[in-house]
């Protein structure tokens, strides 16, 4: 009796046992830090269950080409390039009752990227410069600085009216206020930093002078003014008993005159053809 | 009597008119080319600046669109007070008036604060300056270059399509050197410019004003209406051959613009990739200026009644504009390009003859209050054109309703225009004439019915 009892418990241990233990997964490596490429692989150990298949995903989205209806309890991923697009959270996922899963993250130093290298602005207005970061971890710290001539200098935000940092994980910006040509030409530098160190991109800023249109237009308005003297001399020189026809009584003069033309004018015809 | 009256004379009589395009007449012509790129190409070109104003003043593209709507509009629906200015006054004065207003409009655009700013500038102050330029010009080359109308027509519209290939990057240009208000007021400069194509406009008294005088007691308010209603050519409106002509031309230009609007989106939509677009649009439009030239010269030739002809190229151009979606069904490139190749040219051609034909209907003398009206009453048919054919899209999911029914109201305008009287004759209608003049008249409508009916004759040129 006793022994059945034993033999039972025993039993009904190993079943309770073999039930709740989740598929225990190793992943090597456990982390990808600042390495060029890398292969990622996941191994399912301590259970029997039936594997129906797996796959990989990347930051929550499956990766189509990494499905595989295999049973094994095997998987790799390779990554033989790895840039700001291929970084992030990896996941292999055996499907299983209940699915196992494991994470891995991929890491690399930040991508800070600038819309346009060289950014201008006009005079007394203000300059938006601003560096965008893609790829995982995202920066945790952003900081600008000024660079003339070699030397660096750091720009603090709140120190002055005339610098203002906005900054959020994935973007900064630096708002410069009353632009002036003498001061703020130069070269802008933005660093973003993360837990694996700090990479940087340059933006070049030109400042327009208020004035610097008004050349090229008073040059224009003072070719117009000369091109219409032109025409107003010209006519003047030309026709000058056209110029005095203005009101109707000088129709008898008119009309020997056109008399005269249209005999020319029939002339030239008889001439032309 | 007044001088302009013999020059009206020569240029209803055949034998002088080849002497009447001497070299002024050109100067002119070249004067209208300069002036319209100075106007619609300009207007065209705006996009660069669109891209920056989106940008500073926070705005969305529609909010910015509605800049060149109002300066579109605004020409347009200045045009007959352009007109009536000129009747009244001196052309000469009105379209520098109007030079100087479009200058000014860019540059207090320069210095604007707020989008309401630009709409005021750009839009209303620039286009009113347009208004006062285009009629005029227009009516002017209309009116003094005879023998060789279209051609001088043509060449002058073909100076839209050439300059846009050069004022787009000459304003991302300008835009990226001097910032966008350095760049407006440059371009008001440059639209001072227009102001000199004025000055080439001699400046011979109207015939209109002595007649107004008839009443020296000018204040009462009957006979200001009057004089009022002259100058802008009221009268017109119940003429039904001008009627006709206003409709039609108003039909066609329900349909003319949506391919440019539309033809992008359309191949991009069909499958092509975003170069093979572009390239479908500026084969188009290099086809475009080609018909102008092309059309302008072939008119003159006066094989045929131009009449006519702008009936041959409305329906082609409505027949290809109806083609276009459907050659693109079979997923040919080549179909596209060369439906579009020939639309281009026809549409090109029949700009050419639209103001051309006019005269023919109204009469040399008030071509200049009636190219007003009918700027005025064609402004209505874009408004309807372009709106329509995006809900069509939005309503069956791709551009061929749109097509098909901007085709079919270019068809319904080349219908319209069969309905002119005497439009199956082979030769012109005497064109109406102020009723004072009548005398003059019966000699000239003889001269011209000899010139249209006689077999082309070399020494007689192109008798229109």
């Amino acid at each position: 009796m006793k022994l059945l009892w034993a033999v039972s418990a025993l039993l009904l241990s190993c079943l309770r046992a073999n039930a709740s233990t989740a598929p225990n997964i190793i992943a090597e490596p456990s982390e990808v830090a600042n390495q060029t490429a890398a292969i990622l692989s996941c191994n399912l150990t301590g259970s029997s269950l039936p594997i129906k298949g797996s796959h990989w995903t990347h930051n929550g989205k499956i990766i189509d080409s990494s499905m595989s209806e295999e049973s094994t309890p095997f998987t790799t991923l390779r990554l033989d390039k790895i840039t700001h697009h291929s970084s992030g959270k990896y996941e292999c996922v055996f499907m299983t009752e209940p699915e196992g899963k494991q994470t891995i993250e991929v890491k690399i130093l930040p991508h800070v990227s600038t819309h346009k290298n060289s950014e201008h602005g006009n005079e007394n207005d203000e300059a938006k410069l601003v560096c965008d970061s893609h790829g995982y971890p995202l920066p945790t710290d952003w900081s600008w600085s000024k660079e003339v001539d070699g030397r660096k200098t750091p720009i603090i935000n709140g120190t002055s009216d005339k610098y203002e940092i906005k900054s959020t994980p994935n973007k900064t910006t630096l708002i410069i206020n009353n632009l002036s040509i003498n001061e703020d030409i130069g070269d802008y530098i933005c660093f973003g930093t993360n837990e694996l160190g700090t990479t940087f991109n340059t933006i070049h800023l030109r400042v327009r002078s208020r004035l610097a249109a008004l050349w090229p237009f008073l040059g224009i308005v003072a070719e117009v003014i000369i091109l219409v003297a032109i025409i107003f001399i010209y006519e003047k020189r030309r026709k000058p008993d056209e110029i005095t026809d203005d009101d109707d009584s000088g129709s008898a003069p008119l009309k020997s005159n056109s008399n005269d033309n249209h005999k020319d004018k029939n002339v030239r015809q008889r001439n032309s053809n | 009597m007044t001088s302009s009256e013999p020059k009206a004379k020569k240029s209803g009589g055949g034998g002088s008119e080849a002497a009447e395009d001497g070299d002024w007449s050109w100067a002119l012509v070249g004067a209208l080319f300069v002036s319209t790129s100075l106007v619609f190409g300009l207007m065209r070109s705006l996009g660069v600046f669109f891209v920056e104003f989106v940008q500073y003043f926070e705005a969305s593209a529609q909010a910015i669109s509605w800049i060149s709507s109002t300066g579109l509009a605004a020409q347009q629906f200045f045009s007959p007070l352009g007109a009536a200015l000129c009747n009244a006054y001196d052309t000469r004065v009105v379209v520098m008036t109007g030079g100087v207003l479009a200058a000014l409009g860019f540059i207090l655009a320069s210095q604007a604060t707020c989008l309401v700013h630009l709409y005021l500038t750009m839009g209303l102050t620039s286009g009113f300056g347009w208004g006062l330029v285009f009629t005029p010009m227009v009516a002017t080359v209309v009116a003094n270059v005879t023998r060789r109308r279209t051609l001088a027509l043509g060449l002058g519209f073909s100076s839209i399509g050439i300059v846009s290939f050069v004022f787009n990057p000459l304003f991302q240009f300008l835009v990226e050197t001097y910032g966008w208000r350095g760049a407006l007021l440059i371009l008001g400069g440059l639209s001072l410019n227009i102001v000199a194509c004025g000055a080439l406009i001699r400046p011979k008294p109207r015939s209109k004003a002595p007649e107004k005088v008839d009443s020296e007691k000018s204040s009462s308010s009957s006979s200001l209406l009057r004089r009022l209603s002259s100058y802008l050519e009221l009268p017109l409106l119940l003429e039904r051959p001008y009627l006709t002509y206003t409709a039609a031309v108003t039909l066609l230009n329900v349909g003319y613009f949506v391919p440019y609007f539309h033809l992008v989106a359309h191949s991009r939509q069909v499958g092509f990739s975003e170069y093979e677009a572009a390239f479908v649009m500026s084969a188009a439009g290099a086809s475009d200026i080609l018909g102008r030239v092309a059309s302008g010269w072939f008119s003159d030739l006066g094989h045929f009644r131009l009449i006519h002809l702008l009936s041959l190229w409305t329906a082609l151009a409505g027949l290809f504009i109806m083609l276009l979606p459907i050659s693109s069904l079979s997923g040919s490139y080549s179909m596209l390009v060369v439906i579009s190749l020939l639309y281009g040219f026809c549409s090109g051609a029949l700009t050419s003859l639209v103001f051309a034909v006019v005269p023919m209907i109204v009469g040399v003398e008030r071509v200049m209050g009636a190219i007003g009206l009918l700027q005025l009453i064609e402004s209505g048919a874009g408004l309807l054109g372009t709106p329509l054919s995006g809900l069509l899209k939005d309503v069956t999911g791709t551009y061929t309703a749109s097509f098909l029914v901007a085709g079919g109201f270019v068809v319904l305008g080349t219908l319209a225009m069969t309905t002119l009287p005497h439009y199956f004759s082979c030769s012109d209608p005497p064109a109406p004439r102020r009723r004072s003049h009548r005398d003059k008249d019966k000699s000239l409508h003889l001269e011209l019915e000899q010139i249209n009916c006689a077999p082309p004759d070399p020494s007689h040129g192109g008798g229109q």
